[in-house]
């Protein structure tokens, strides 16, 4: 989790860097156009205003394919966020599917997502106010419901499901 | 956990992108620049002019190509919906948009458009020279080459001397007028975030919504 926000930054930061070239780029440009109509005026079939004329076509589809270029990386970096929201979602989503499939009590469903967070037994008692020795027996329970050994297995059959939809392909006797 | 979100209410968190921002708080610093700071007709008022115009073709550039909240479909000139959001306003119930709201958006447009009137004219004004033809031209006269005058001048008859006396007039009202249309900008800006409870101006600088 610490490395996505740090990449998601160095994105937006790419961004803003190529909008500053963007501008630039115009910025240029408009004073070439504005030399141009100037030389257009002087002498439209001189050699100096059809070159001119030519590298100024050049940097304005330039800068209108540059401009197109950062939209398609802003709306990427956008897109990245929604699916990692939407990611989130999908597997509180699988979770809360999974649990009610387990017929887990909501006490246990409670505990269940804790444990799936990574706290250990005393922090779980101490947030819900119960004794150890009562989260470790609804513990006990949901891993007996769920037809898992202990806590990593628990949660490894979500993350397997996870990684089983990432990969398109898998070995089929794995 | 937090509670499931419903994923057609999540904003993206990004509102405006680089370009709108930059092209924003450029154009904004070049009007007070030319209007409040610099001498009319100066080489840097010409600078800026130029600079301002790039910047407005730039924004109009990304308006038709530019991602959905910076593009003009995200917020079409509506004067009945910008009516509407006033009246919205007004009694300091309003819903939040994606993009401008009715009346930002008229805002907008109207804004563009005056920047518009008021670099065309000085266009005009100026003979459509660009900064360096400008400084040249000044450094000849300045030189007593008095030709640069002269080349202006010429040929120009009393049809071309009072259309140039009407750009200059335009000029100046238009001027003025977006400084009007700039202040009730910032009012609108002020009320907005008031009634929205959401700092609109910081959303201008970072990019981000505050949550």
């Amino acid at each position: 989790m610490t490395a996505s926000p740090d990449i998601r930054l160095a994105g937006r930061r790419q961004t803003v860097a190529l909008s500053v070239f963007l501008l630039i780029q115009s910025l240029g440009t408009v004073f070439f156009v504005g030399d141009v109509i100037g030389d257009l005026r002087a002498d439209p079939f001189s050699a100096h205003f059809i070159f001119e004329a030519v590298v100024t076509a050049a940097l304005v589809l330039g800068i209108l394919f540059g401009a197109f270029a950062l939209r398609r990386t802003i709306e990427l970096l956008r897109a990245q966020d929604q699916a990692l929201a939407v990611a989130r979602g999908a597997l509180s989503d699988v979770i809360e599917t999974q649990f009610t499939a387990w017929a887990l009590t909501p006490a246990e469903r409670d505990v269940g997502l804790l444990a799936l967070k990574g706290l250990d037994v005393a922090e779980i008692a101490e947030l819900r106010g119960a004794a150890q020795g009562t989260v470790r027996a609804q513990l006990t329970r949901i891993y007996s419901k769920a037809g898992v050994s202990g806590r990593a297995q628990f949660a490894a059959f979500f993350v397997e499901d996870l990684l089983g939809a990432g990969v398109p392909e898998v070995n089929p006797t794995g | 956990m937090a509670p499931p979100r419903t994923p057609t209410l999540v904003a993206s968190p990004s509102l405006w992108d680089p370009v709108v921002r930059l092209t924003h708080w450029g154009i904004a610093a070049s009007i007070v620049l030319n209007a409040l700071l610099d001498e009319g007709g100066s080489l840097f008022h010409v600078w800026v002019g130029w600079t301002v115009m790039a910047l407005l073709l730039m924004r109009l550039v990304w308006g038709a190509i530019g991602p959905a909240e910076a593009r003009f479909s995200a917020f079409p000139p509506n004067p009945l919906a910008a009516l509407r959001h006033l009246r919205e306003l007004a009694t300091g119930k309003v819903r939040p948009h994606p993009s401008h709201n009715p009346a930002g958006a008229m805002m907008a447009y109207a804004l563009w458009a005056t920047l518009a009137v008021v670099t065309v004219t000085g266009l005009i004004m100026t003979g459509g020279a660009t900064p360096m033809q400008v400084a040249s031209d000044k450094a000849a006269v300045a030189s007593g080459d008095w030709s640069a005058l002269i080349k202006d001048s010429e040929g120009e008859s009393d049809e071309d001397r009072s259309f140039g006396k009407a750009a200059e007039e335009v000029h100046e009202v238009a001027a003025n007028l977006l400084l009007v249309l700039a202040a009730l900008h910032l009012a609108g800006v002020f009320l907005e975030s008031r009634a929205l409870r959401r700092n609109l101006v910081a959303a201008m600088l970072t990019g981000h919504r505050d949550k």
